[in-house]
Parts: structure tokens; C-alpha cells; sequence
């Protein structure tokens, strides 16, 4: 039974791969090897993407290393292209197990022609209307009113979609968080709440983000189930998530999951000094021998259906052919063109900003 | 184009070259030795130093009760600011980029600005708000926004953007040193960009006083913040010309200098408003509408303004969002024409 406001994360696999509680069904080995899969091919996306910073391709990445069980979990739990997806920046390996191409999601990080929201955003800002994915948005928590808003919608138009908003731990202390967390209890809105923790909002960690013991706790007062999951374990995440999707979708209103997991890498490209300047090493060797990837290996290690070296090279090998070709395919689209800079201000263009755009165009003629 | 401002004043005393961020650091690091009730503090402005390493140094050197981290809400970092003030201390709180200013809007408007007034006087928030603004650093619009004209509209705040090291450290001081709640705006782009002399001596700039930081008879450009080196570029490119531009900085928005402007204007008889905030309800409309209104038979052509667009701030389109030397540049030759 996964049950609300456990004292300990709940947990499946230990951290050597050790069966804690009994896998249903659905866990075969090929299925895990399949969560194993996909959470490779979201530190291999990783991986390969950081490097687009050094060659000035890109001017800003925001890691997810170390997060992937939180976050392939929580997609395989819901219904791509059916449930709706209010994220935040970090939540890029969401995105690729829902199935959001890669050409996309890099096209989005380059800001080429390619990039289905035109090249406005920065990098990591993400949107995919069709897999109804939210535009994200850099300030913290403004995603969360809007998320319960969705739910709403969910509700009043009587579908069985819910709806799935993540934020990092960091988030839950702005107002916006607790208004809209208050929100969607009251009205009893089919949303999930997902506190990816890890731990560290850039430099400030979670003690001195909340004195509450934990995120999760903090439904209690709201009048929601508040879940505990080890995020760094994909089956746990996986089963809790499901469950409490199931719950939602059954009419149960909102609900809350904190997934207890370690950003391993730098916040973003800004702070690549983060172990000199706030936190030890010691912390991070202890959460880096705790690796996702890492724990699944063992797992079916020890289910004896070991994934080989020759497997494991020809995976990685295929996520970097298909990282490396959507970024050529990305970089042969060209950069966006400056008028799109006028377009999609409102539904129809005002007079203005035509003026604008005229005024740019004598400009941009003048100097070819 | 160099992007280094000189300051044309004289008796600075014995100096030093500092960037803009340093002169920023220093005058923290030097009001909270002066005056035991200045706190500084906001999201990661701590032991990390501020995302932009502002505050670099500050927590290790005065204790981490008077430069502290805080939660991730602007709104707690805002209003708490204003119950300290009241309650007798000195607050600078850090608002990451201006851009996050949104969560704390109604703690500005509702509370630091209203307290004064509201309490006849016998409540006072005397507060720094120090946020990084305006665009040129591929942010999107995320991390790029030019929102000071919000704040010029709400009676009892004041706003403040300096472009030289030798103001940021000076107009620094004078907002935490004064009796009002201060929005103190830097304009990140000119960060590490802008290079001054400044004084090892004490001092302050004060609220509300523009620089001319150039002199000219044939027409005046008004600017301030992140635009002022392309407005100082444009002048330069026009004296190549033979035409001397005036160029002024406001360096204060609310109260601004109207005094200088219209000295300015009136002697040279044109003017052209600089200024990276979108065009619509752009602060500059309040100068242009004041040149007009005092010296409306002096003009010898209209006021134009060259400002961002009326469109969020774009990530790809960056520069070209962005006023640049040749566009105010072009501005200027069409007031020279008229
Ligand atoms: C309203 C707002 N304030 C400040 C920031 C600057 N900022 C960007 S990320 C971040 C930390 C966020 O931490 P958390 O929510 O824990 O997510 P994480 O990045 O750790 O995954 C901050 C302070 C912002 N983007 N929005």
C-alpha cells in the first residue's frame, strides 16, 4: 500500500540494487531495462548538450543530471498527449520520455529557425502544444496559479485528464506556490504537485528554504495527500506516481509528491565553481553514489539480466548520434528571422508595433 | 566604441579604477562598516556572493547575521524589508533580476511606498531594493526587462539607475544613507563593461541630480543606465561630423532632474530620449512631455524618442531590441534635418 505523509521516502530498490518490496507485475526485465533506457538517454542528452555552452552555441544550460528517475517516473506515469504538463526549466528529460522530439527540444536551447516558439525564449524554456506542455516560465512558481487554472478547466469541462505541475524545492516558498497550492484543494481540481527536491536552490539549500521537516508535510495544511518518494529510484517514483495520478484521475482531488533526489551538476552555467563556494564534495560523493542509472544496473545485476558493456556502449552511442544530428539538424535551420521578433504579441497585429516593425525593416535594409 | 564613461568632473582626489559591479560591492561592503544598522540580503546573496557576485566577500567579512541568504520569495525578501526599515534598521535587499520583481510588486506599492503617507509621517521605510535590469546579455525576456517606468508611478518610492562605476558607488550610498525607499536598478550589461575613476575618499551622488557627460550646442541626448555608452558613441560619431551633442544621464528617474533637461534642451533647441524600456508608457514620455510643455516655442524640432519595442524582450533578437550607437545616432541626424 503506498500511503501519504510516510516519515521515510518510500522506496523500492535500495541503493545496491537490492529488492525492498516486491515488484509488481509490470516489472519485467524488459520493461526496466526500457526505465533504464530512457533515463540514459536523458543523461546522455545531458551530456552532449553542455558542450553547445563552450562553443557559444548556446548562452545558458540548466542540468538535470542525477534527476532523471524523478523525472522519467513522473512522465511514464502520466498519459503523453492525454494529461497536461505545467514544468519548470530543468524538467527537459520530462519533455524526451513523454516523446517530444529531440529536434525540438535542441532547437529550443539554440534558438534556431527550428525552434517551434521562434527563438524568444532562453534556453531551457520549453513548450510542446502537442504533447500539452505548457510554456515554461523562468519565475519561479508562476507556473502553479495556472497549473490549478487547468485543473479547473479539467474539471468544470468533465474530462479525465488531470494535470501534472513540477517545481524544485526552492519554489515552495514563494507566495505564488502557496496560492495556488490553496487554490486547487479548495476547488478540488485534478492537479498533481511534484517538488522535484534537490536539495539546492542555486546556492541556498533546503534548510534555509523552509524549516518545515520536509516539503511533502506541507499538504497536510492545505487539505491535500502529501507523498514521499526516493527520487533517485524510478520504480518507486514510478509506482507512487501512478498511484497518485490514479487517485486524481478517480475524482480524489490534488495531491502532492516530493521526490527526494540530488542535483549533481551546477545550477546552470553561472555557478560551475558550486562545490567551492557552497556546497562540500563530501555532499555530493554521497549523493552521486546514489545514481539512478547506477541502481538499476545493479538491479538487474542482481535479477540476473545483467545489461552487458556492449549494450550499455551501443545505447549510449545511439543517443549521441541522435543528440549529435538534431543539433545539425537544428544549426542548418538558421537562425530565426528578426521579424519574428513583432509576431504573436496579441492575435492581431496593432498598428504600433506594424510601425515598429517597419521602422526596423528601413534599418535592417539600410545596413545591407 | 569603448564602452568606459569618463566622468568629466575634476577634483575626484587620489582614485582608483573600478568596474561597476566592484564600485557596487565596495559601497555595501563600506556602509555596512559605517552603520551597524545596514543589513544586506536576498536569494543567494550570502556566502555565494549573488548570482552576479555583488555581494562577493560580504557575509565572510560582517557576519552572516547582517548578509544573509533568505527563502525564494521576492515578496518576503520586499516586505520584510519595510518592517525592518520601520522598526529602525537599514535594509538592501537583493531582488535577483528586476525581471522577479513581480512577487514583491504589491509589497512596494502597497507598503514601502504608502508608509510615509499613509502613516502621516510617523512610519518611515528608509529601504534599498538593488535588482540587476535592462537587456544585451542573451537572457530573453526572462532576464532582460527594463520595468523602471512601473515604479516612477507609484508616489513614494524612489528609482534610481546609475552607468558609471563612480555613481553606482555614490547614488549607492545616498539610498541607503536617505530617508525613502530607494529602487536602485544596475544595469547589468555594463557590469564588468564600464570602467571609471573613483575617489578613495567618501562621497555620495545625490537622488535626483543628472550629469551631463557631455557638453554641445546643437542638440541634447537625454538617456540613462544600460544605454548611455551608445548614446556617449552616437555623440562621438556625430562630432566626427561637426555636430556637438549635449549628452545627459538622468541617473535618477523619481524625483528626476527636470531642471537639467530643460537647461539643456533649451540651448540647443533639440532633443532625442534614449531609453531601452519598451516605447509605450516609456519613463521618457514624462521627459518628452515636460520639454514641451516648458519650452514649446524654443523646440526648433520634435522631441523623438528611441526606445525598446512594445514587445516582450526577445532572446534571439537581443542587439537588435536593443537602441544602438547608429540608431540614436540616425535619430539625432533626423532632428538635425527637420
Ligand atoms: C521569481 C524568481 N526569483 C528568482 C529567480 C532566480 N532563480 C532562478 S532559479 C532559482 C533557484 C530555484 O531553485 P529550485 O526552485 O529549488 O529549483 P532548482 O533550480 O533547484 O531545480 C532562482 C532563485 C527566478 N527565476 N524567479
Amino acid at each position: 500500500m503506498i500511503q501519504p505523509f510516510t516519515q521515510r521516502p518510500i522506496q523500492w530498490v535500495s541503493d545496491q540494487g537490492e529488492l525492498l518490496q516486491d515488484l509488481p507485475e509490470r516489472y519485467t526485465p524488459e520493461f526496466i531495462r526500457e526505465l533504464y533506457r530512457h533515463m540514459l538517454r536523458a543523461r546522455e542528452m545531458d551530456r552532449k548538450l553542455i558542450p553547445l555552452l563552450r562553443q557559444g552555441r548556446t548562452s545558458f544550460y540548466a542540468q538535470a543530471h542525477g534527476m532523471e528517475a524523478t523525472q522519467v517516473g513522473l512522465a511514464l506515469a502520466c498519459r503523453s498527449g492525454h494529461d497536461w504538463w505545467w514544468l519548470y526549466y530543468r524538467d527537459h528529460p520530462i519533455m524526451l520520455t513523454l516523446g517530444v522530439p529531440m529536434l525540438q527540444i535542441v532547437s529550443q536551447i539554440m534558438g534556431t529557425a527550428s525552434d517551434s516558439c521562434k527563438g524568444r525564449q532562453m534556453p531551457h524554456h520549453f513548450c510542446a502544444k502537442e504533447y500539452n506542455v505548457a510554456s515554461i516560465s523562468s519565475s519561479i512558481a508562476s507556473q502553479i496559479p495556472p497549473a490549478t487554472g487547468t485543473a479547473m478547466a479539467q474539471k468544470y469541462l468533465g474530462t479525465d485528464e488531470i494535470t501534472v505541475c513540477t517545481f524544485g524545492d526552492g519554489a515552495t516558498s514563494e507566495g505564488d506556490w502557496h496560492a495556488g497550492v490553496n487554490m486547487a484543494a479548495v476547488s478540488h481540481a485534478p492537479v498533481m504537485f511534484v517538488c522535484e527536491n534537490n536539495q539546492w536552490a542555486i546556492s541556498t539549500g533546503v534548510a534555509d528554504q523552509t524549516a518545515s521537516e520536509t516539503i511533502h508535510i506541507k499538504a497536510r495544511a492545505y487539505g491535500m495527500p502529501g507523498y514521499y518518494v526516493d527520487g533517485n529510484d524510478v520504480i518507486a517514483v514510478l509506482e507512487v506516481m501512478s498511484h497518485v495520478a490514479d487517485q486524481i484521475r478517480s475524482g480524489e482531488g490534488p495531491a502532492m509528491v516530493e521526490a527526494l533526489t540530488y542535483r549533481v551538476g551546477s545550477h546552470s552555467n553561472a555557478d560551475a565553481d558550486a562545490e567551492k563556494n557552497y556546497r562540500t564534495r563530501e555532499e555530493v560523493a554521497e549523493w552521486t553514489a546514489r545514481d539512478p542509472l547506477e541502481r538499476i544496473e545493479k538491479l538487474l545485476q542482481n535479477m540476473g539480466h545483467p545489461i552487458s558493456e556492449e549494450e550499455k556502449a551501443a545505447m549510449v552511442g545511439e543517443v549521441g548520434d541522435e543528440v549529435a544530428a538534431a543539433i545539425d539538424e537544428a544549426a542548418a535551420s538558421g537562425t530565426p528571422d528578426w521579424d519574428l521578433m513583432f509576431q504573436d504579441v496579441y492575435a492581431v497585429q496593432p498598428p504600433h508595433l506594424a510601425e515598429q516593425e517597419a521602422y526596423v525593416r528601413a534599418e535592417q535594409e539600410a545596413l545591407a | 566604441m569603448s564602452l568606459t564613461v569618463e566622468r568629466p568632473q575634476a577634483e575626484l582626489g587620489e582614485t582608483k579604477t573600478m568596474n561597476l559591479i566592484g564600485a557596487i560591492t565596495e559601497a555595501l561592503d563600506e556602509e555596512l562598516a559605517r552603520d551597524k544598522r545596514v543589513l544586506v540580503f536576498g536569494e543567494d546573496v550570502g556566502p555565494r556572493g549573488g548570482v552576479f557576485m555583488a555581494t562577493a566577500g560580504l557575509t565572510e567579512k560582517h557576519g552572516l547575521d547582517r548578509v544573509f541568504n533568505t527563502p525564494l520569495s521576492e515578496a518576503a525578501i520586499v516586505g520584510a524589508a519595510v518592517g525592518m526599515a520601520i522598526r529602525g534598521l537599514r535594509p538592501v535587499a537583493e531582488i535577483q533580476f528586476a525581471d522577479y520583481m513581480g512577487p514583491s510588486f504589491d509589497q512596494i506599492l502597497s507598503q514601502a511606498a504608502k508608509v510615509r503617507y499613509r502613516s502621516g509621517g510617523q512610519n518611515t521605510a528608509p529601504m534599498v531594493i538593488r535588482t540587476p535590469s535592462g537587456g544585451g546579455v542573451k537572457g530573453g525576456h526572462h532576464h532582460s526587462q527594463s520595468p523602471e517606468a512601473y515604479y516612477t508611478h507609484m508616489a513614494g518610492v524612489q528609482v534610481v539607475m546609475p552607468s558609471t562605476p563612480y555613481d553606482a558607488k555614490g547614488l549607492l550610498k545616498a539610498a541607503i544613507r536617505g530617508e525613502d525607499p530607494v529602487i536602485y536598478f544596475e544595469p547589468k550589461r555594463l557590469y564588468r563593461a564600464a570602467k571609471g575613476e573613483l575617489p578613495l575618499a567618501d562621497y555620495t551622488v545625490p537622488i535626483g541630480k543628472a550629469a551631463v557627460r557631455r557638453e554641445g550646442t546643437d542638440l541634447s541626448i537625454i538617456g540613462y543606465g544600460g544605454v548611455m555608452p551608445d548614446a556617449i558613441s552616437a555623440a562621438e560619431a556625430l562630432a566626427e561630423a561637426g555636430v556637438q551633442a549635449e549628452v545627459i544621464d538622468l541617473r535618477s528617474l523619481m524625483p528626476w532632474d527636470k531642471e537639467a533637461v530643460l537647461n539643456s534642451v533649451a540651448k540647443t533647441g533639440r532633443a532625442v530620449l534614449v531609453s531601452e524600456a519598451p516605447r509605450t508608457s516609456n519613463f521618457m514620455g514624462e521627459v518628452a512631455y515636460s520639454i514641451q510643455e516648458e519650452l514649446f516655442d524654443q523646440l526648433l524640432a520634435p522631441v523623438i524618442q528611441v526606445a525598446g519595442f512594445d514587445t516582450p524582450y526577445p532572446y534571439v533578437q537581443d542587439k537588435i531590441y536593443l537602441p544602438s550607437g547608429n540608431r540614436i545616432a540616425n535619430a539625432c541626424v533626423r532632428v538635425l534635418n527637420y
